[in-house]
């Protein structure tokens, strides 16, 4: 899920980076210290888009930058277990399709595409059930839900399943709603 | 600003004299290129914008 949060943090501005607007000075470092990080609670840490307040600047014995208590808004993403989620079709493997979900990829194994018995296609790239004829291909837009979680540092290992009503493939929720 | 005991000058004059070697803008004009020569003079000038916390 992707999340707006507010974030309170002591920025350090060097003296290289005073004589400019003070706000955007902290936002380049902000951005600079957190952007593309994982968080344990938060999540991956996207973007810094706003500033909030900046507090009163600090001298330390023996540095000579400024600290400054700040609160600022991020944007975050962190997958939880039993989310739905949308994403795109990125990779086609034997043992399953790649999805992209925002910042990172979840795997749909092949076990969990659909009901059916799966084959993979090496030529075309495609992953087809035996009976059913359906056919999942790099770009296909696909709805799952998040059933393995395995967050590290600076990595998380998420698993999809299809095998759920109103799950899969665009198309095939679409044909599934029709035949009610 | 005048009331700043000689402790508190240095310590104001040391902390500006670290800033501008580290490559602050400095805030006078002046043909000194030494860092604490610079900060004394700004201090004289009572242009630097640092202040004291008493507590």
């Amino acid at each position: 899920m992707f999340k707006v949060v507010q974030i309170r943090d002591t920025a350090r501005v060097p003296p290289n980076k005073f004589g400019r607007e003070l706000n955007q000075s902290i936002a380049e470092i902000l951005q600079g210290q957190y952007e593309g990080t994982w968080d344990k609670d938060l999540g991956f840490i996207l973007a810094i888009h706003n500033i909030i307040e900046v507090g009163d600047g600090k001298i330390v014995p023996g540095d000579g930058s400024a600290y400054y208590e700040t609160v600022f808004e991020a944007l975050t993403y962190l997958p939880k277990l039993y989310e739905v989620v949308e994403g795109e079709v990125e990779e086609i493997t034997e043992f399953g399709a790649f999805v992209r979900l925002g910042p990172i990829d979840g795997l749909v194994h092949v076990s969990q595409l659909t009901n059916d018995f799966i084959n993979y296609d090496k030529k075309n790239n495609t992953l087809s059930g035996k009976e059913s004829g359906r056919v999942l291909k790099v770009g296909d837009k696909i709805r799952g839900r998040i059933v393995t979680l395995s967050l590290k540092r600076g990595s998380a290992k998420i698993g999809l399943t299809m095998r759920q009503p109103y799950l899969g493939k665009f198309e095939w929720i679409a044909e599934e709603k029709k035949e009610g | 600003m005048l009331n700043y005991t000689k402790y508190e000058k240095v310590r104001i004059i040391g902390a500006r004299a670290l800033q501008i070697s580290l490559g602050a803008p400095i805030l006078i004009e002046t043909s000194t290129l030494d860092p604490i020569r610079i900060a004394q003079e700004e201090m004289k000038k009572e242009v630097i914008p640092i202040t004291v916390i008493r507590d």
